[in-house]
Parts: structure tokens; C-alpha cells; sequence
């Protein structure tokens, strides 16, 4: 039974290691396949590229922890984080810079100035609602509504302390309602609010719980919300707060040091490709090379009346103010 | 003879020795290290036990624990007794099944509990055709407990199965022949002479509730227990000095219940099946 | 038999309420893994599509959880069986601590060790993006159980004068341990060895830490899919996770009923 054992475990070890090695790889943090349909760019990336690049569901927060874990020896090549996330991984020097084809299309004020990070895709933050999960309630039209008691045990927000997206929704409420970087008072006070309404608060991508009715109100992307409308053909609707919100770009970077840095490379060049930012274009975001985005996806968008209530942010502002926010908000409202 | 004899049993420990060594007692020596390279040095174990978002943390955790601890202990308690004393058609099912969830990860109780109390879940429908209010709590501290309790009766009515199986049944047999009614048999006889059982069932009970994160991780409360404070911390730009110094009192709180358990029980604690 | 009174029909109620409390959610999953819409329930037809597609996105993280369970029992054999004969042919004050050493990794919550791993080793880049990085931590976790489980057993059987026996025949150190020790503590072995593999393979809270997107195992493939997947994915893949973990557990049951069944042998021991 012994040597039956050690004869078991050595074929498993035989079957896996050449396995391993036939591949051309990248690896990525931050690549899930059910956020931004990160899972249709990765399969072109395996068919146009013949690299693999594994999905991973790390959120911006795990995302920096593990490369700063591992800056002695990165484990990934690329990674993609949300919009502040580029400045706060330059900080911490784990990023190289690199330019692919293209850069000189992307605006100046949605890219490092020395090539460290890039935005490829901007999203609306909002609410995306599962209408038929909302019960027969009315559906919400501000972040005030949701304070409201009929919303209770329906809310979610992924977690501000690790998440970008949750950060970004705090700051998107604070700006709609009068706050700014140096005060967050009316967005902890809003938050302490919402607590009595029992909220979920996820940790990594929860698009499929929205989906399911688990969470029928997330502060989530309009990317998100359109995708489970028009693709998956869910009962889901994006709502541009009344209050205001904002528009957050999303970025990617080269890791410094990583194993497969050549191959890492042509993976950042393909997400800045024509053909690479059509596929976020019909993923309904707002790809960084304008030219890309078709007709066709455009009109699924929300008219552009509501969109003039999203504004801009500042990155360099939101990453200043993140630690003492996300620190803040774990003493008051935690 | 003796001397090769102990050579032989050095070689055979040997393995063992520097399995443990290299890879669990270095690193453990070497977390503790890191745990006071961070900016506020060593200082930062002091500032744990007095920062209120850490020290909320440890002791809502060590609560939440306790609770668990003792509903199981009641719970198995009562279930294992009962089957060990009684035969009847089925009796072998309702152990297999009881002890069942032995080994599910909690990230799987998790889910579990979002299947019974979640939004669809199985409760929510029953209170909705009972009451007309749909019950839904799998994301509460109430979903939380429910959940550790799930993973923490299987292995103790297993322990509490063995316990009783140990005890002498002629106690119970001279008690009830002296007139004593059965709650008094109960209260006087099988409760201490389960005692050592309870207790170390206990211990593990409260150890393997405080060490949790997989039930935590998915069921998304807000209720920050400890593993996940840690785990939070460690994903705030990798802030591994406090994530090492709360683990090291996470452990220690661990080490020293199990410990005081062993003492009081007197013998070493069970490991489980 | 005394006839059954009030007093027993109460707790079968609540026992059976217990068991139910611990199936029927397990059920539930199982039968929501194989319906076509979760929402329309058993109604809207079963299929097996979900399972085609977990196994399609999560074929490597189910071998990667057999090929490490394996692995680890292999190393847990190897290591853990001989340091339990060694605890058992010398109980002393030493060895007693030896074993309170070796349970700690089961004490200390596996976050903990986890995090003790990466700073410390996860500096050698093969080492740390290999599932050899994975298989360490659970070799930790598990070891104590295989020790426990055979040295449980070597206590009960009088393993002086067996081995006095037999090296009066002239049988030496070696042959002592392969001939005469191993076979009697078969059962503790087996005993363990279900364990080991059964504790491996549902191992998160370390593995979560320690793997890379690509060694990912079943349970982290689980948190994953909870997550992020449809309803009907994450329950076609625990059910995928049941179908390999409830054999092994019942496997565990049987053998505890089986050695159980041997009463003058048990007698020592907690």
C-alpha cells in the first residue's frame, strides 16, 4: 500500500510537469473573466497571440499586495488595475514603464507621463439593478433612494479597503454630495447610513450574483450592467444616480522583473490593438482609442443627457486620499 | 545494540524533523521578525492590543467562537449521547450523514448557507409561504454562526460518540437505581464523566472557529473577524508587519486554548476520526 | 429494552432535525448543479450541460487537487509513519513535547502559516510559483493527523515485546520496522492516509495564499466560481467537489466501523 502510493503520486507528478512547459504564457493579476469581458480579450489574446494568459480574479487591492509580496521575484508579468491604482503601483515600484503601439492616442491626463501605466477601457461607475429581483419595488434613482428602508438586504458594494471599484464608489458618492478630497464627511456619514440597510459587501467581482438576484442593487460600471443586458439578456438595468457620479479609466502595466516580460509586452500592445480595444468597445466600454467604438455598441449606451452627470477625477487626488479614506472608513463604518 | 538503535530512530525522526523545521518553525520564528520590521518596530504587537479596529476584531471573534463553541458542545452534546445509547433502524444512516461535512472547506459552508438563507435560499422561500416575509440572512452575523456551527458538529459528535462509548454504564445503572430521575443521571453522572471529551472537543471547536476565513471570504459580511482583518491587511498594499503581528496573536490565542484545554482534560486533545 | 418514551422520540426529532440542517443544504446544491435554470428549480428540466462547462473552465484545478493530494500522502507516508513509530517506541516527556510540536500547524489557523511561507520562502521564484510551494503547506497541515492515527494505534498493541520477539530471532532494526511494525499498524495508516487525502483536498485557507494563477486547486477554483460564475456553475462545480470528497469520507467511516469492531485493542489512547 506504501510503494502503491509513492508509485500513484510519482505518475501524477510525471503527468503534470511536461504539461507546464508547451505553453507560451503571461500571467496576469487582475484579469477576471466575468469583469469588462476580460474572458473574450484573453481568449484572442490565445488565438491571435498563441500566449496564454490565465484569468485571475484578484481584485486592484490583492492585486498591488501581491506584487509588492513578491517584488524580490515577481509571479506576474502584467497586471491591471483601477484608474488610482497605476499611481499608488509606481509609488511602490513595481511596475516598469513600457509604451505599446498607440500610446500616442491615449489622451494625455489617462496615461503616466513616462510610460509606467495606461488607461485601456473607462466605465461610468452607477447602480446596476436586477429589476425582477427588486421585488416590485420602485427602481432606485439616486444614492439617496437606497438609504430608504425598502431597499434593506438589497444593496452591495464591493469592499472600498481592497477593491478599486469600492473605493471609487465612495468617492463618487462623496462628489455627488458635496464632498471633496480633503473632506469625506458626507460620504462615511453616508456609508454609516447605508449599514442599517444591511449590505453586502463583496470582495471580488460579483456580476454573476447581480445576475441571480443574489445582490440586486450593486455599485458597480455601466460595462458590467450593459454586458448582462444585452449579452446575457438578464433583467438588469444601469442607473446614473441623480446626485451625480464619476468616470474612472482603468489601466494596465507591465510588471518590473516579471518572468515573461517579452511576452507580457505583446500582451499590453494587443489590449491597445484596434483589435484589441473593439472587443472592449462591443463590451460596452469606453475604449481609450475613441476610434474603435462602433455605432452599433454606442447606441446601447444610456442617452448622453444622463451622462453628463458623471465627471472625471482627478487620479493623482484619489490616490493621495486613499489611505486615509479606506483607513477612515474601517474605524467609523466597519 | 542500544547505540545503533538510536541511530536507527534519529534517521527515522530525521524526516520529520527538518520538514517541520525548514518550513514551519523558521518561517514562524521569521513572521514573528517581520511582524516588527515594519515602521512602528516591535511597538506595533503593543499598539494591537490597544488600536479599537484590531483589538474589535480579536475580541469579535474570540465572542463569535465561544457562541459556536458552545451551541455545538449543546448541540452534539445531545445528538451524540443519544445515538450512542440507542439502537433503532436508521441509527447507522443518521452518523453517516451527520458526519458528513467533515472536511468541507468553508469557502463550500459558505456557499452552503447562502443556499439556505441567501436570497433564493431554501429558508427565504419557507418564510415567504409561511409568513409573506421572506427571511434572509445568510449575510448576517446570524449567517455567520450558521455557518460555523454547520463545519463544527460533524467532528465534535463524532468525539462525543467515542466519549461516551468509553463511559461505564454501571454508574448510570447504580444512579438510577438509587431513585435518581433521569435529568439528575444526566446533570450528575454523564456530563462529568464527559467532560474530558467536551472540553477538548471544545478546544478544537473554538480553535478551527477562530482560524476560519473561507466562510467569511464568501459569505461578504461585514462582520470583520480576525483571519479576515488579517487577510485585509495584507491586501492593503501588502501591509505584512501588522498582517504578521495579528496572526501571531491569532495563533496565540489558538495555542492557548487548546493548551488550557489539554490541561483540564488532562489527556492530549483528540484529533478528529 | 425499556419501551420508548417521550424522552427518546424528542431527541430523535432533534437529531434528525440536526442531520437535515447538515444534508439537506448539500442536496440542495447537488440537485441545483444539474437543473438547467436554478431559478425554475427541478421543474425547468436536469441536465448535465453545467458539469460539461465546469469541467471545461476547471479540468486543471481538479487534477491539481488530486495530483497534490497524492503527493501529499506520499510525503505524509513517508515522513509521518516512521516519526510515530519513533514517538511510540520511546514515550517519554520529550516525546511528548515532539508531538505537541507537530500539532501546532493545526493550532496556528493557516493564514498564519501561509504568510510565514511566502516571506520567508517566496523569495526563490521556481520554488514559489510551483505547486511544490502549495504541497508544502498542506504536507504542515497534515502531518500531525497521519502521526496521530498510527502512533493511536502503535499505543495499543505491545510494541516492545513484539519487537523484543522478533530481534531475538535476529531480525534486525530495518527488518523490524518493514516486517513486524508496519503491518500491525495498518489500520492507523489506512486511517490516516483517508484523512490526509481527504484534508488536502478541501484545504483553502492556506492555498489561497500560497497559489498563482496558475496552481490553482479545486477549493480556490470554488471561491472563484461562488463569486463570479452563474449560480448553476458554482453549484456544478461543488458538486463535482462532492462527487471526489464524499467516497473518500464514507471510505473514512467505514474504516473507523472496522477497527472499531476490534474492542480489546482500543483501549488506550484519546
Amino acid at each position: 500500500m506504501f510503494k502503491r502510493a509513492i508509485l500513484a503520486a510519482a505518475m501524477a507528478v510525471a503527468a503534470l510537469v511536461p504539461a507546464a512547459h508547451a505553453q507560451q504564457r503571461a500571467i496576469c493579476y487582475n484579469c477576471p473573466p466575468e469583469w469588462a469581458d476580460w474572458g473574450t480579450e484573453l481568449k484572442a489574446i490565445q488565438a491571435k497571440l498563441g500566449i496564454m494568459v490565465p484569468e485571475d480574479n484578484k481584485n486592484s487591492g490583492q492585486s498591488l499586495a501581491a506584487l509588492i509580496a513578491e517584488k524580490a521575484n515577481p509571479v506576474a508579468d502584467v497586471t491591471y488595475l483601477g484608474g488610482q491604482f497605476g499611481i499608488l503601483a509606481r509609488n511602490a515600484d513595481v511596475i516598469a514603464p513600457y509604451k505599446p503601439e498607440g500610446w500616442d492616442d491615449i489622451p494625455a491626463g489617462l496615461k503616466d507621463p513616462d510610460g509606467y501605466w495606461f488607461t485601456i477601457h473607462s466605465g461610468t461607475l452607477g447602480l446596476f439593478v436586477n429589476t425582477k429581483a427588486l421585488g416590485g419595488k420602485p427602481v432606485p434613482k439616486s444614492w439617496a433612494d437606497l438609504l430608504k428602508p425598502e431597499y434593506k438586504g438589497m444593496v452591495g458594494y464591493l469592499d472600498p479597503t481592497s477593491a478599486a471599484v469600492g473605493y471609487i464608489g465612495v468617492v463618487a458618492v462623496n462628489q455627488s454630495l458635496g464632498g471633496t478630497f480633503q473632506n469625506f464627511d458626507p460620504a462615511i456619514r453616508y456609508f454609516k447610513d447605508l449599514q442599517k440597510n444591511q449590505p453586502i459587501v463583496p470582495k471580488q467581482t460579483s456580476y454573476a450574483r447581480v445576475l441571480s438576484g443574489e445582490i440586486p442593487i450593486l455599485f458597480d460600471y455601466d460595462f458590467n450592467a450593459y454586458r448582462g443586458k444585452y449579452a446575457d439578456k438578464a433583467p438588469v438595468e444601469f442607473v446614473i444616480p441623480a446626485e451625480g457620479t464619476v468616470v474612472v479609466p482603468y489601466v494596465m502595466a507591465l510588471v518590473k522583473n516579471g518572468p515573461n516580460a517579452a511576452n507580457g509586452k505583446k500582451v499590453l500592445d494587443f489590449v491597445l490593438s484596434d483589435e484589441g480595444q473593439r472587443i472592449w468597445a462591443n463590451a460596452f466600454m469606453r475604449p481609450v482609442r475613441a476610434s474603435a467604438m462602433s455605432a452599433d455598441a454606442a447606441a446601447k449606451f444610456l442617452p448622453a443627457a444622463e451622462y453628463t452627470r458623471a465627471k472625471p477625477v482627478d487620479l493623482g487626488a484619489m490616490a493621495d486620499a486613499q489611505k486615509a479614506l479606506v483607513e477612515r472608513y474601517q474605524r467609523e463604518v466597519q | 545494540m542500544r547505540r545503533s538503535d538510536l541511530f536507527h530512530d534519529v534517521v527515522l525522526i530525521a524526516p520529520a524533523a527538518i520538514v517541520f523545521g525548514a518550513f514551519f518553525l523558521l518561517p514562524l520564528v521569521h513572521l514573528v521578525m517581520v511582524g516588527g520590521s515594519g515602521p512602528g518596530g516591535f511597538a506595533v504587537y503593543a499598539r494591537i492590543l490597544t488600536d479599537p479596529l484590531y483589538l474589535g476584531s480579536l475580541i469579535s471573534t474570540v465572542a463569535l467562537s465561544t457562541a459556536v463553541t458552545l451551541a455545538t458542545l449543546a448541540i452534539a452534546g445531545v445528538v451524540g449521547v443519544f445515538l450512542s445509547r440507542n439502537r433503532f433502524p436508521g441509527d447507522a444512516l443518521l452518523v453517516a450523514l451527520l458526519t458528513l461535512p467533515l472536511a468541507f472547506p468553508g469557502v463550500v459552508v459558505g456557499f452552503l448557507v447562502i443556499m439556505l438563507a441567501g436570497r433564493q435560499g431554501l429558508i427565504g422561500d419557507i418564510s415567504l409561504w409561511l409568513f409573506g416575509d421572506k427571511l434572509v440572512f445568510a449575510y448576517s452575523m446570524a449567517g455567520l454562526f450558521m455557518g460555523y456551527v454547520y463545519f463544527s458538529i460533524p467532528r465534535t459528535v463524532l468525539t462525543v460518540m467515542a466519549a461516551v462509548e468509553k463511559l461505564d454504564p454501571r454508574l448510570e445503572e447504580a444512579a438510577r437505581s438509587l431513585g435518581a430521575k433521569p435529568w439528575h443521571v444526566v446533570r450528575d453522572v454523564i456530563i462529568p464523566g464527559l467532560k474530558p471529551a467536551l472540553l477538548s472537543a471544545g478546544a478544537i471547536c473554538f480553535a478551527t472557529a477562530m482560524g476560519a476565513f473561507g466562510t467569511a471570504f464568501t459569505l461578504a459580511t461585514r462582520i470583520n473577524v480576525l483571519p479576515m482583518t488579517i487577510y485585509t491587511e495584507f491586501t492593503l498594499q501588502a501591509n505584512i508587519a501588522v498582517a504578521a503581528a495579528l496572526s501571531f496573536f491569532l495563533g496565540a490565542v489558538t495555542w492557548t486554548a487548546l493548551a488550557l484545554a489539554r490541561t483540564a482534560a488532562g489527556t492530549s486533545v483528540a484529533a478528529a476520526g | 429494552m425499556t419501551g420508548r418514551g417521550l424522552a427518546f422520540y424528542l431527541q430523535l426529532a432533534f437529531t434528525i432535525l440536526v442531520s437535515a440542517f447538515l444534508i439537506v443544504p448539500v442536496a440542495l446544491s447537488m440537485i441545483a448543479g444539474v437543473t438547467a435554470n436554478y431559478l425554475e428549480g427541478v421543474s425547468g428540466g436536469l441536465t448535465l450541460d453545467w458539469v460539461v462547462k465546469v469541467w471545461g473552465l476547471y479540468r486543471e484545478t481538479i487534477y491539481l487537487s488530486m495530483a497534490i493530494a497524492l503527493a501529499c500522502l506520499a510525503v505524509t507516508l513517508v515522513v509521518g509513519v516512521p516519526a510515530a513509530y519513533v514517538l511510540a517506541r520511546r514515550p517519554s516527556a520529550v516525546t511528548r513535547a515532539i508531538e505537541e510540536l507537530l500539532v501546532m500547524p493545526v493550532a496556528i489557523p493557516g493564514l498564519a502559516t501561509a504568510l510565514a511561507l511566502i516571506v520567508t520562502y517566496g523569495g526563490f521564484r521556481g520554488f514559489r510559483t510551483s505547486w511544490l510551494f502549495i504541497l508544502v503547506g498542506h504536507v504542515l497541515f497534515t502531518l500531525p493527523f497521519m502521526v496521530r492515527s498510527v502512533l493511536a494505534v502503535l499505543s495499543t498493541i505491545d510494541l516492545k515485546t513484539l519487537e523484543e520477539g522478533a530481534a531475538s530471532l535476529g531480525a534486525g532494526p530495518w527488518q523490524r520496522f518493514f516486517g513486524v511494525v508496519l503491518p500491525n499498524c495498518r489500520s492507523g495508516i489506512l486511517a490516516g492516509a483517508l484523512m490526509v487525502v481527504t484534508l488536502s483536498v478541501g484545504e483553502f485557507n492556506m492555498t489561497w495564499l500560497l497559489h498563482t494563477p496558475l496552481t490553482k486547486t479545486l477549493p480556490v477554483g470554488l471561491a472563484d466560481s461562488y463569486a463570479s460564475m452563474r449560480l448553476e456553475i458554482g453549484s456544478a462545480y461543488t458538486l463535482v467537489f462532492f462527487v471526489m470528497i464524499i467516497p473518500l469520507l464514507i471510505a473514512m467511516q467505514l474504516a473507523g466501523r472496522s477497527s472499531a469492531t476490534r474492542p480489546a485493542a482500543r483501549r488506550g489512547g484519546a
